[in-house]
């Protein structure tokens, strides 16, 4: 009995011990949006008297508050086109038998996978083409081409999981296809599309390559302000780090918020 | 003959009207990308001078295979994903065979492990990258604690790959972890039992029953690591622009510098259509499971 209490005790040390590591780097950012420069500068990184500094620096800077701007807009509107758009082939692919079905349903995962930096270099040259380097609509489109073959695959099972009395009923009622869709499967998908609304949005919201390569100044995402943080000669931890707390906040509320769907939102239809 | 044409209207015309508007996007941003990148590929594209440009056949994947830098490239690629995703997995696997057992908190650990995967890449290479600096860093000053000299971590080139990795292992296992312990809950509790009851080991129960039960998770769970480790970008380029020198610079990193430092916009392409063609091969891998797991 009591070697079995010695090792409960171990196990609980252990995982605890395992949590401080793994927390401390995101505990260094908080802290360090509380610090002066100074402080930061300073050897240990737990003495310092807590300072809200750099959080009102930030308010001050334009750029902050434009890359902030340009982040939700990019992540709001790719994500509702892609929802729109990924919900209904991810209907057409669920519910209906066509030529070609598995194909193109199989051709949506797979392009997920695709590199950046592969499509980065054709997009920047598109875009440039027809003067769309440094908007928010060419970012926009970029950002689709990753989020449409997500929903898609996400909204898959959720779709596949409505019975198929709700459809009979509808028909027998006289509603068409389209309508059936829009009047009864949307609703009943709802928490999917909620699911992959949110991770789509979080993958917007984290994307850094195509805002480093297609913008420059007005479109900038906050991901690539706050890497002009580091600036030419010092750079500005304590600012940094305010701003990249207030860029956690979305993405560990909707971890906590979406635990049970973690998985599905990872793997993006792929089961484990 | 009337009906049996309404009918077949009727059937496929709300297919095309669901299908066609995510097509057509797809096509446009995806496909048709692709494909300029494969024309691109066959060109000595550079993005400034306009008179360097030609039609070269496929000298850029001939010059390729005689560039250094690309195998150097590659080189560090390779040993970023055969060192960061066997320990990913493997920390992944024995921390959720500890956490799998109630005790007081257990569930808020295991939640708070997860938010290292969430953290923005971007931020993750930028906090690595503080903790790291000599003097200052919070890494440094906790290692100098125990006795380990200051130094430039990332101004070398092995400690900066180290980093590089390490930093990955840290942000990427918890994902290794979230999967396998999901698949460990589904293993019933009865089947560990009756090994207990032959008076099995661990390791005995860890090779003979669990490994081989969540072998499709492991399976998934690797893939998808290996997708994302083979165009990790964000997370190195601000954490040390891929230096010192070329220590760090990984594919996705030597694509862009091609494309976007040097302007080799050609070259870069065809590094980006040989990049993808790796990609889309393991993807077809993670596919044919998927669909022979749907038809099982």
């Amino acid at each position: 009995m009591k070697r079995k209490k010695i090792k409960k005790a171990i196990i609980i040390i252990v995982s605890i011990l395992i949590l401080i590591v793994e927390l401390f780097p995101i505990l260094i950012i908080v802290l360090n949006g509380f610090k002066r420069d100074i402080d930061i500068w300073s050897g240990n990184p737990f003495s310092f008297k807590p300072t809200l500094q750099s959080y009102k620096k930030i308010f001050q800077r334009s750029d902050v508050w434009l890359g902030l701007k340009n982040s939700i807009l990019v992540g709001l509107i790719s994500t509702i086109i892609s929802l729109i758009v990924g919900a209904m082939a991810s209907y057409a692919i669920a519910r209906f038998d066509f030529k070609y079905r598995e194909t193109v349903a199989y051709s949506f995962l797979v392009s997920r996978m695709i590199p950046q930096i592969s499509l980065a270099i054709p997009l920047f040259m598109m875009f440039r083409f027809i003067n769309l380097i440094d908007t928010l609509p060419a970012l926009i489109f970029a950002h689709m081409s990753f989020n449409i073959p997500y929903v898609v695959w996400v909204l898959l099972p959720f779709f596949s999981d409505v019975p198929k009395e709700y459809e009979e009923a509808a028909l027998v009622d006289g509603c068409d296809k389209k309508k059936i869709f829009w009047k009864i499967f949307l609703p009943l998908v709802a928490p999917g599309v909620v699911v992959a609304g949110v991770f789509t949005f979080m993958m917007s919201w984290n994307e850094f390559l195509y805002a480093l390569v297609l913008t420059s100044s007005q479109a900038k995402t906050a991901p690539v302000v706050i890497n002009g943080f580091m600036g030419q000669y010092a750079p500005l931890w304590g600012q940094l780090a305010a701003a990249g707390t207030i860029m956690l906040i979305p993405n560990f509320v909707i971890t906590l918020l979406f635990q049970r769907y973690l998985i599905e939102g990872m793997s993006g239809g792929i089961k484990g | 003959m009337v009906t049996k044409k309404e009918k077949r209207i009727g059937e496929k015309s709300p297919v095309l009207y669901f299908i066609l508007p995510a097509i057509i996007l797809v096509a446009v941003i995806l496909i048709f990308p692709l494909l300029f990148a494969l024309g691109i590929s066959f060109f000595n594209w550079d993005l400034i001078d306009e008179s360097a440009r030609g039609f070269i056949g496929f000298s850029n994947f001939v010059n390729i295979f005689k560039d250094k830098s690309f195998w150097n490239a590659l080189f560090l690629q390779l040993g970023f994903i055969f060192i960061a995703i066997p320990i990913e997995t493997v920390i992944g696997f024995f921390v959720a065979m500890l956490l799998n057992r109630e005790f007081k908190g257990v569930k808020v650990i295991r939640s708070l492990l997860l938010l290292p995967v969430f953290v923005l890449p971007v931020l993750s290479g930028l906090t690595w990258r503080l903790m790291l600096q000599p003097e200052y860093g919070a890494i440094s000053f906790l290692l100098t604690k125990i006795g380990v000299s200051q130094t430039t971590w990332l101004a070398k080139p092995t400690t900066a790959y180290a980093a590089v990795i390490i930093q990955d292992i840290w942000r990427m296992w918890p994902f290794m972890f979230m999967f396998l312990y999901s698949g460990l809950i589904n293993i019933p509790p009865s089947l560990i039992e009756a090994a207990d009851l032959d008076g099995a080991g661990f390791w005995d129960k860890v090779f003979k029953i669990i490994l081989p039960l969540l072998k499709p998770t492991f399976t998934t769970a690797i893939l998808l690591r290996l997708i994302d480790a083979l165009r990790i970008f964000s997370e190195v380029f601000v954490m040390t622009e891929g230096g010192p020198g070329n220590a760090t610079t990984l594919l996705s990193l030597y694509i862009y510098k091609q494309a976007f430092r040097y302007f080799n916009i050609g070259y870069a392409s065809a590094m980006g259509i040989i990049l993808t063609i790796i990609s889309l091969t393991i993807a077809i891998f993670l596919v044919r499971k998927n669909m022979m797991m749907e038809s099982a």
